[in-house]
């Protein structure tokens, strides 16, 4: 499974090029929330948008959230009691253990980006202050109206867990070259 | 077309340790002999082979376009059910062909006649579009051809040119029988194609597929497959455990589903059946059909299995005896039989002529000599000119 610390780490070589070369990724208008509530809470973000929106983040979040074979190396990356299991089993039928979702980004009606996907945020056990999707992107610690990193409102990818490898092969190893 | 000596590049060894192909002082690179060229007038090329392929191509298309609807044309062709709805959508989407190569018997005296379309796993892709066309430029620039001397060979652009039409929207994976050097080699170049194109790659073996909860195919790095250039056949994929999860996975793959059709052998009966007399055909028909007993009966005809590869289980019947058969791992399997027009000899070798077609254009030629008149593995390629 993919090491959400191997990613961080690859992440921070991205970040500190850039700022040598002091370009600044293009910044989007959104809006951030730890919970349904505190967005209903808000008064520029409308209570409709935040029930979709909350909705929509609460399903991509078992499918793109990091995957771990392991529960203490889920903790390592997102802190005690911050993980959960998957809704998943691995090749030999052990459990997947995910990050608890701690939050979720959505679309500023503002910014005339409504169109913007949600989705969910994680907030790992390095940096417990700040909210990050599940590629790993910051988005910052402040919550409701913000600015984030364009790159980080892309749609996230689907974290697989993979039940079984080799089921192709096999006429390859018989036969040998498919050359024709 | 002739068959003309030339004198090997001084540079040869060089060339084969650049292009990473096996070398040995004694016999020079494997699978590549350059102490000869075939020579073609651009009238052959132009009206005796790319012409006709590009009619054949035409032709082939419509018979994929007929044998998708008919399910008794599908089981004929060893494909199992649950496929058949699969490839006539594939066909349907209009999911692009990349390339495939034409195996034809030519000698520049009467028209080519197809033998074979080798358009799901083609090889000597590589030798084709690079190796061949580098010994034109350094033959000719060391003077071992005459000046001026042209190729059939587009095909790097072709398919340099293609990719961004084949649907690929995300990363395209590139998968094949790793521990096969010449097959990881041509999909390592396609790869290179790919990416020159503008395209985000990753490679790995088929054998390191893995499948997910949700039935999609999955990389090593648990990143779910939407595109794979595949060098591996569609009725080995069919066959395999992983199988019966291709129609659903998603996956977008290239070669097409539809291109399995023309691979197999099962096309030359179909390409008979419906333009019977066609210039570029061999009369063929499948082995159950009654007028395979009418063709047996000439005892002059070409006993192959519909899948088979390099040349295996072929026999070669004339004057009622058999003439030449090869052994192989495909023996078992249903055959076809189809009328013999032998290869014509060159100073000891057979030419087959193997026409390249990327997007469904001629674009290359690739010509590769063995000592009998199957082509095997022992076949190697010699390469081409077109001269006035």
């Amino acid at each position: 499974m993919k090491s959400w610390s191997s990613k961080s780490t690859a992440l921070m070589v991205g970040v500190s090029l850039l700022a040598l070369t002091a370009c600044e990724e293009p910044k989007v208008d959104a809006f951030v929330f730890e919970s349904l509530d505190q967005c209903k809470s808000d008064p520029l973000a409308s209570s409709d948008q935040c029930d979709s929106s909350f909705a929509e983040a609460q399903t991509q979040h078992a499918t793109v959230a990091p995957k771990y074979a392991s529960e203490a190396d889920c903790q390592a990356d997102f802190g005690a009691e911050k993980c959960e299991e998957a809704p998943y089993k691995t090749s030999s039928g052990g459990s997947v253990f995910m990050p608890l979702m701690m939050g979720y980004m959505m679309g500023s009606m503002m910014g005339g980006r409504g169109g913007m996907m949600s989705q969910p945020l994680y907030k790992s056990a390095k940096s417990p202050n700040s909210f990050r999707t599940a590629e790993n992107k910051n988005v910052g610690s402040k919550t409701g109206g913000t600015k984030v990193a364009r790159s980080a409102t892309s749609r996230p990818t689907f974290k697989s867990s993979t039940r079984s490898r080799g089921g192709f092969g096999s006429s390859g190893s018989r036969f040998g070259s498919a050359a024709t | 077309m002739q068959r003309i000596p030339v004198t090997e590049r001084p540079n040869l060894a060089d060339a084969a340790a650049e292009h990473e192909l096996e070398y040995s002082d004694s016999k020079g690179i494997t699978g590549w002999d350059e102490s000869a060229y075939y020579q073609f007038t651009p009238q052959q090329i132009e009206e005796d082979i790319k012409g006709p392929a590009e009619e054949l191509e035409d032709l082939c298309i419509q018979v994929v376009g007929r044998a998708v609807e008919n399910e008794e044309v599908l089981s004929r062709l060893g494909i199992a059910e649950p496929f058949w709805d699969y490839i006539a959508q594939s066909w349907r989407s209009g999911e692009k062909n990349l390339y495939g190569r034409m195996d034809l018997s030519y000698n520049a005296d009467g028209p080519a006649k197809l033998l074979e379309y080798n358009a799901d796993t083609p090889t000597a892709l590589y030798e084709t579009a690079v190796f061949q066309w580098e010994w034109l430029e350094q033959a000719t620039e060391q003077k071992l051809i005459p000046e001026g001397c042209d190729q059939l060979n587009d095909v790097h652009d072709s398919i340099v040119q293609a990719f961004p039409h084949m649907g690929i929207e995300d990363v395209a994976h590139f998968a094949c029988n790793h521990d096969i050097e010449d097959d990881k080699g041509t999909l390592d170049y396609l790869e290179e194609c790919a990416r020159e194109a503008g395209i985000d790659t990753c490679s790995l073996a088929m054998a390191d597929i893995g499948t997910d909860d949700q039935g999609r195919f999955t990389d090593l790095d648990e990143q779910p497959i939407t595109a794979l250039v595949k060098l591996y056949p569609w009725e080995w994929i069919m066959a395999e455990d992983f199988g019966r999860l291709v129609p659903a996975s998603g996956v977008h793959f290239i070669e097409p589903p539809w291109k399995m059709i023309l691979a197999n052998k099962g096309l030359l009966p179909l390409l008979w059946g419906m333009f019977e007399g066609h210039p570029n055909l061999l009369p063929a028909f499948f082995e159950d059909d009654p007028a395979a007993a009418t063709l047996a009966e000439t005892g002059r005809y070409v006993h192959k299995p519909m899948l088979s590869r390099q040349g295996a289980n072929i026999e070669i019947v004339d004057d009622g005896k058999t003439l030449l058969h090869t052994d192989g791992p495909y023996g078992d399997d249903a055959h076809i039989l189809q009328g013999y027009h032998p290869l014509t000899e060159f100073d000891g070798g057979y030419p087959l002529i193997g026409c390249w077609m990327v997007a469904s254009k001629a674009v290359g030629l690739c010509i590769r000599e063995d000592k009998t008149l199957i082509t095997g593995k022992e076949a190697r390629f010699v390469p081409h000119v077109i001269q006035d």
